[in-house]
């Protein structure tokens, strides 16, 4: 029986509909739904028309007697000769909020940082960024910072918070008064040096470092168990078999860019390699990760530790190993642990749940199969998330018990991320004196008597070491545009040393290097060559892997009744810090394509119970209300909201947005965890709340657009799943001659095998093309401007269905329907195959946009830069130096769409030009396709033979989107290969 | 015997003078084959700071300048002088502190073109085996001749403009008239008189609205007021300063650069007396140099907006000459917008302008190699290779 395909669940009702012909429904031939008032009602009179005449006569009449404007044109007083104007400058330098990790390339143009590269050359993210990295340019412009330091409510200036908090310090020390200094994990080790030369300098002073998400549950498991107080490294792709328990790690779980890339290498089909690794995730909401498994199964939070534990016994006994008493589940495990024993040593058991008896499980599962050393290194660990909750909950009941008479605080902000904000801030009110270095006035920020303004990231020198032997620098890409300090040099100067953090940093690195002095040589020219790849790798013999102590296991005590909830970040937002970020905002979110707000995900049984639907709004815990969404793969009797809405003190476009869910995490032994609260959900009765899904205005009917298959049937014949695309082939005949291109025909492949849907390519090609955000009214009217859009279609059985994410962008055909229908010949074909929009011709009949089967072609409904209605970064002064000078922004009334990068295209060919050669293979790239963690996205010449595009067309699995239109796309996809057995 | 030996002597002695003659002439030879135009070329940069037996500028008088130092060092001072003041070459740092430490910027020059230099300066700052070139004299009144020719050129252009704003009024009223006649004064009898005169005028009024519409927005013969009166005659064509010396950023990026005011330095560190303007228009450079203020330009050649234009494209990979598209700067004092920058002028380029397909870039084009091979083509335009592509220029 054929599978069904569906994207949305009344999508799913309506097909499983469609097989009594009575009940279809035909659709509106067009929905007013969104429009406004104005809009449907269309209300001009012959009034309207006379004064819209006189204007235009007058404006005309106007313009005719206008002189030119007078344009200046400035040149820098000395030139220094690494800037030219026009062409941009690529410093590597390192992404790292005390959360997020990625090593980058950020590109300038005339000194201003405008987009974000991976950076190629690190050994840990290799050339890939996610979503977050990418979207944290626009950070630096936001309206939102802080322009000066703050003394109270009011800005002051740096000598008086100096001379003050000095006094304070000074105070403290001499009375020996408690001070703490809070931060995040800080991977540093100039600043972990800097920090501990400032408390020997201040001894009165303690440090205490906080994670917005904690990972300490593992960190005590390894203690137990290797007895270090780490998180090893894992290789994603030295494993066959990956099981993970709740363990988002293609989007949030540690370092997700990282994972990604190792997890995608194993993910690739070519000729040489017919083998897949396999991913079984059980999982409470329907994750990113858990999009991508191969096998997937839904399990309560409760259940979690019994299902480790059955899934330890089986494979206990079939090594002989100790088993322990489990309660009986009703999960499966048996297959996941007959293909973890088949793989000994070449597999992987995570979870992402901080609960100390599940990490204890997991580390025995990973020992009985030989993993340490091989796919798991206890000898280089990560660095990140090093913090224990303990410290931070000993930190409020001292505070509240009035023992802390200070407290600074850098990066962090527990007055909206902590589990109990109300205990912290009635802590903070009794803390003598507060200093913040923060970079916005945060929730945090606002109850200190000092705020330190810091730096953007892209302002700082730093260095890091996210895992042990792996560092990376920050170096500043741009000038300070306020009045801010770095949060080290503040420390460097109440320390009462003469220099800044920079220099300081440079000592440390020259007495670090020293000792390597005969490998690696003169220290300057080491010193220019680090900051210049921005990576640093200390290559050292291994040490041995510690060794394993066992634990005895227990399944973690049930829960109480109830609906259980799983909090989860967001691939957009994250943690929350970036709350204001308009691209972040907007982002579809790759599972729901809601953009703009939180929700709660409630499972089908549930809604069905409570009779909720889509919208509806519901009471959770009778706390504060959110809007559902009837989500697919939700576990029976849990629910999930996601983590990182609902700022206060965020800026103009994130307070307010969504609601806090924060105070749900559940603490329980020490342990903060994401999942375990049981909450009560009710529905508020009659009331509504409007979300800005793009999920129903994409849909491609039912139409063979996904093809998959099994990697079983694939090794039987590679066409399976793409039978059609040879009867496509044959049934094309056209009249029209074939194009034939000379030289040059860009063509872009898409491997959705590999492509885990991330929406990395989303905000790349938004930063890139300056693609405004419209607000989520607009999103509701379904027109969103990305020219890259990931859609997601769901498949199979609703309760736990399989999942495609699917980029689509325009296809450039050459066949190109778009092109036959414009009165003005605005878009057009290129000799190089490209689709081309002329924006200045464009005369916005929107005739293009019906007749593209692709719907990719984006209409600007108002103008969207420097209007006071969408008052996002393009209407900000700030806020536009984002904005790439290589490609116009587009005025209202003309259509715009995917142009395969073409700024991008021409400058390389000049480059080559220049310097008299041939253009090579992969030089070449799209936004989407440089920074792809999973490398899916392939570019190039499909007139060179030898390029990697044209290998990819000659794959069994190459199809093209709706193929049997005969539009003959120059973009091509290849088929979705599951490692599932059919 | 004696009379044996002088002769033998003085045999060796005519040998000896033979000798050094027959490679004096060798080296003469050598001379004259080693030096090219290209020197010529390359020396337009050094001619900033230097002349050849025209006295001390900014550098030292290169006259015998072979003579006075070994070529070797000749050729590493030039490539890099700093290079070597810093290495503390004692004739280094002696001419570096003579000349107020004005540092020699460095250069690309291999050593052959640096010795082809300075062959060229042993001539005497001529092309070996070119005709002795006309006196300086001949040259000024050469180019005052032309100068007159551009700004009657300009003035006629000008002078156009008004006809065109004439014409229209003198149609306007024909028009008016023929109206006023054919309704209401009746004075002509024969109707199709003013109705003939209504359709011309109306026509040629056409004619015009549609030239002046089609210029709006652009700016031929814009020559606005610049905050510092600077010639590029008396820069580009009196002193013979290569474009790219100040505008150094042409062939490397979209914008050819207006030059900081520490390139005018290199040289006005010296210069602060003009020929024409005295000091007061140099002494607006140092005093922007000595207060770290900008000089604010005002901009001529201004671009239709959702224009990409790439100097580098059409300046480093296409061979253009400057003058192509601005015209004679050389002879302009204050510079003048020459050409409409309408997108038919670039078109027209497009169309007609051979592409240099012997750019190893160009050799995917398998198709048009063909055509050539087979002499169906015997050049390849732009447009061959997507020259006239929207998404060329608007992106």
């Amino acid at each position: 029986m054929d599978k069904l395909y569906w994207q949305s669940l009344d999508h799913y009702k309506d097909l499983k509909e469609q097989s009594n012909p009575d009940k279809v429904k035909p659709e509106p031939e067009f929905s007013i739904e969104g429009l406004d008032e104005s809009e449907i009602k269309g209300k001009s009179s012959r009034r309207d028309f006379l004064k819209m005449l006189g204007f235009s006569v007058s404006a005309v009449a106007l313009v005719s007697s206008c002189q030119m404007p007078v344009r200046k044109a400035i040149p820098l007083l000395n030139q220094p000769s690494d800037l030219i104007p026009g062409v941009p400058n690529f410093y590597a330098s390192t992404f790292y909020d005390g959360n997020d990790y990625c090593s980058i390339l950020v590109k300038t143009r005339e000194s201003r940082p405008i987009k974000i590269e991976g950076n190629d050359l690190s050994k840990i993210t290799k050339g890939g960024t996610n979503a977050r990295t990418q979207a944290s340019v626009l950070n630096l412009y936001d309206d939102a910072r802080l322009k000066n330091p703050r003394l109270g409510k009011v800005d002051s200036d740096w000598e008086t918070i100096d001379r003050d908090v000095l006094n304070k310090l000074q105070d403290a020390r001499e009375s020996g008064k408690k001070v703490v200094l809070l931060t995040p994990t800080i991977i540093s080790p100039s600043t972990r040096q800097l920090i501990n030369e400032f408390i020997s300098e201040y001894p009165n002073i303690s440090w205490i470092q906080r994670d917005t998400i904690n990972y300490s549950a593992m960190r005590k498991a390894n203690e137990l168990n290797f007895g270090q107080r780490i998180i090893p490294n894992y290789h994603f792709d030295k494993a066959d078999t990956i099981v993970s328990f709740n363990a988002d790690f293609l989007g949030n779980w540690l370092l997700p860019v990282a994972f990604t890339k190792q997890f995608s290498t194993k993910r690739k089909l070519t000729d040489q390699n017919k083998e897949l690794n396999r991913l079984y995730q059980f999982e409470s909401n329907l994750s990113l990760t858990g999009s991508n498994a191969d096998y997937r199964f839904t399990i309560k939070p409760s259940e979690e530790s019994a299902v480790l534990l059955n899934l330890y016994n089986e494979i206990a006994r079939a090594t002989g190993a100790n088993t322990f008493l489990a309660p009986v589940t009703t999960i499966d495990v048996s297959k996941a642990a007959n293909d973890l024993i088949a793989s000994k040593g070449k597999s992987i058991v995570v979870s992402g749940t901080n609960n100390l008896n599940i990490q204890l499980i997991v580390n025995a599962i990973n020992h009985l199969l030989g993993n340490y050393g091989k796919t798991i290194d206890t000898t280089k660990p990560i660095h990140l998330n090093q913090a224990d909750e303990a410290d931070m909950q000993q930190l409020v009941k001292d505070m509240n018990a009035g023992k802390i008479s200070g407290l600074l605080v850098y990066n962090t902000n527990p007055a909206y991320d902590e589990a109990d904000t109300e205990s912290f801030v009635n802590g903070l009110g009794k803390v003598a004196f507060k200093v913040s270095f923060a970079e916005t006035l945060d929730e945090t920020a606002e109850l200190c008597d000092f705020v330190c303004t810091t730096h953007n990231f892209l302002e700082t020198w730093d260095d890091a070491q996210p895992i042990e032997g792996s560092f990376s620098f920050t170096q500043p890409t741009i000038r300070p545009i306020f009045n801010t300090r770095q949060f080290q040099d503040n420390l460097i100067k109440w320390m009462g040393l003469d220099m800044d953090y920079a220099s300081y940093m440079e000592q440390h690195w020259k007495s670090m290097l020293s000792q390597h002095e005969e490998v690696m040589g003169n220290f300057t020219d080491n010193w220019n060559k680090l900051k210049h790849d921005g990576v640093f790798q200390h290559e050292e013999d291994d040490s041995a892997q510690a060794t394993f102590t066992e634990q005895a296991l227990k399944a973690t005590e049930p829960l109480a009744e109830g609906i259980e909830l799983a909090l989860y970040e967001k691939i957009s937002m994250g943690t929350g810090k970036y709350a204001n970020n308009p691209w972040l905002l907007e982002m579809p979110d790759p599972i729901t394509t809601a953009t703009w707000d939180n929700y709660v995900c409630v499972p089908i049984d549930l809604a069905e119970e409570k009779s909720l639907k889509y919208e509806d709004v519901v009471l959770v815990n009778g706390a504060f209300e959110l809007p559902v969404i009837v989500q697919p793969g939700q576990a029976s009797g849990t629910v999930s909201i996601a983590l990182g809405y609902g700022r206060i003190s965020a800026g103009m476009a994130g307070n307010g947005v969504g609601k806090n869910a924060y105070p749900l995490l559940h603490t329980k032994n020490g342990f903060t965890n994401n999942t375990g609260t049981v909450v009560t959900i009710e529905k508020v009765a009659g009331k509504t709340y409007e979300l800005a899904a793009t999920q129903i205005h994409h849909n491609m009917e039912d139409r063979p657009i996904v093809r998959e298959t099994t990697l079983e049937k694939f090794k039987e014949n590679p066409i399976s799943g793409n039978e059609q695309h040879i009867i496509d082939e044959k049934n094309n005949v056209t009249l029209y001659s074939k194009v034939d291109y000379d030289g040059i025909h860009w063509g872009m492949t898409i491997d959705l095998t590999s492509c885990t849907g991330c929406a990395n390519c989303v905000i790349a090609c938004q930063a890139e093309n300056n693609v405004p955000v419209i607000g989520k009214d607009q999103v509701r009217k379904r027109r969103i401007m990305h020219w890259m859009r990931i859609d997601r279609y769901y498949s199979a059985d609703p309760e736990n269905p399989e999942v495609h994410h699917m980029p689509v962008m325009c296809q450039h055909c050459d066949n190109a329907p778009c092109e036959n229908v414009c009165p003005v010949a605005a878009t057009n074909h290129s000799d190089e195959g490209l689709n081309q929009m002329a924006y200045n011709r464009c005369i916005g009949t929107r005739y293009c946009i019906n007749n593209c089967p692709y719907k990719v072609r984006r209409f600007n409904w108002y103008e969207f830069a420097n209007n006071n209605k969408f008052d996002y970064n393009m209407n900000s002064e700030l806020g536009k130096l984002v904005l790439n000078p290589d490609v116009i922004v587009r005025q209202r009334g003309v259509v715009e769409k995917c142009s395969l990068c073409v700024q991008r295209l021409q400058s390389k060919k000049l480059e080559a030009k220049r310097e008299n050669r041939a253009l090579v293979d992969g030089e070449v790239q799209t936004a989407c396709s440089q920074s792809c963690p999973t490398n899916a996205i392939h570019f190039g010449n499909l007139k060179d033979e030898n390029s990697v595009v044209v290998q990819d067309n000659k794959s069994d699995r190459m199809y093209h989107l709706l193929e049997q239109l005969h539009t003959l796309p120059s973009t091509s996809y290849l088929t979705k290969v599951r490692n599932k057995e059919s | 015997m004696i009379f044996n030996v002088s002769v033998i002597k003085s045999l060796l002695r005519l040998k000896g003078l033979l000798l050094s003659g027959f490679f004096t002439l060798l080296l003469f030879i050598n001379l004259s084959y080693g030096q090219t135009a290209e020197a010529e070329a390359n020396f337009a940069v050094c001619k900033a700071c230097h002349t050849i037996g025209g006295g001390k500028l900014v550098g030292p008088d290169l006259q015998g300048v072979t003579e006075r130092r070994d070529e070797a060092w000749l050729i590493k001072f030039i490539q890099n002088s700093q290079e070597l003041i810093n290495a503390g070459d004692p004739e280094a740092v002696k001419i570096f502190e003579e000349y107020n430490k004005i540092p020699m910027p460095p250069n690309n020059l291999t050593d052959d073109q640096v010795r082809d230099i300075l062959l060229y300066i042993e001539n005497g700052g001529v092309v070996a085996g070119a005709e002795v070139g006309e006196t300086e004299q001949e040259v000024a009144e050469e180019v005052a001749v032309e100068d007159a020719d551009t700004e009657l050129l300009v003035e006629m252009k000008r002078e156009d403009a008004r006809h065109l704003q004439a014409t229209f009024i003198a149609m306007v009223v024909l028009i008016l008239l023929a109206l006023f006649d054919l309704l209401v004064t009746k004075i002509i009898k024969q109707k199709w008189i003013p109705i003939v005169i209504l359709i011309i005028a109306v026509i040629i009024s056409g004619e015009v609205i549609f030239i002046e519409a089609t210029n709006l927005g652009r700016q031929q013969y814009y020559q606005p007021e610049q905050p510092v009166w600077f010639s590029h005659k008396v820069h580009a064509g009196q002193n013979q300063i290569d474009c790219k010396y100040c505008h150094f950023t042409a062939d490397k990026s979209m914008h050819s650069g207006i030059p900081p005011v520490a390139v005018c330095m290199n040289c006005h560190n010296q210069v602060k007396k003009g020929k024409i303007t005295g000091e007061t228009e140099i002494a607006k450079v140092i005093d922007a140099y000595n207060n770290g203020e900008p000089i604010e330009w005002v901009k001529v050649h201004n671009l239709p907006d959702h224009v990409y234009f790439n100097h580098s494209q059409h300046v480093n990979v296409g061979k253009m000459d400057c003058t192509e598209c601005h015209g004679d700067v050389e002879k302009m004092d204050e510079i003048i917008q020459v050409n409409d920058l309408s997108m038919g002028w670039c078109i027209d380029c497009h169309r007609t302008k051979e592409v240099n397909f012997a750019n190893k870039f160009y050799d995917q084009y398998k198709q048009l190699h063909e055509e050539i091979a087979n002499g169906e083509k015997s050049k390849v335009l732009v447009t061959d290779v997507g020259g006239e592509d929207c998404q060329r220029c608007h992106y």
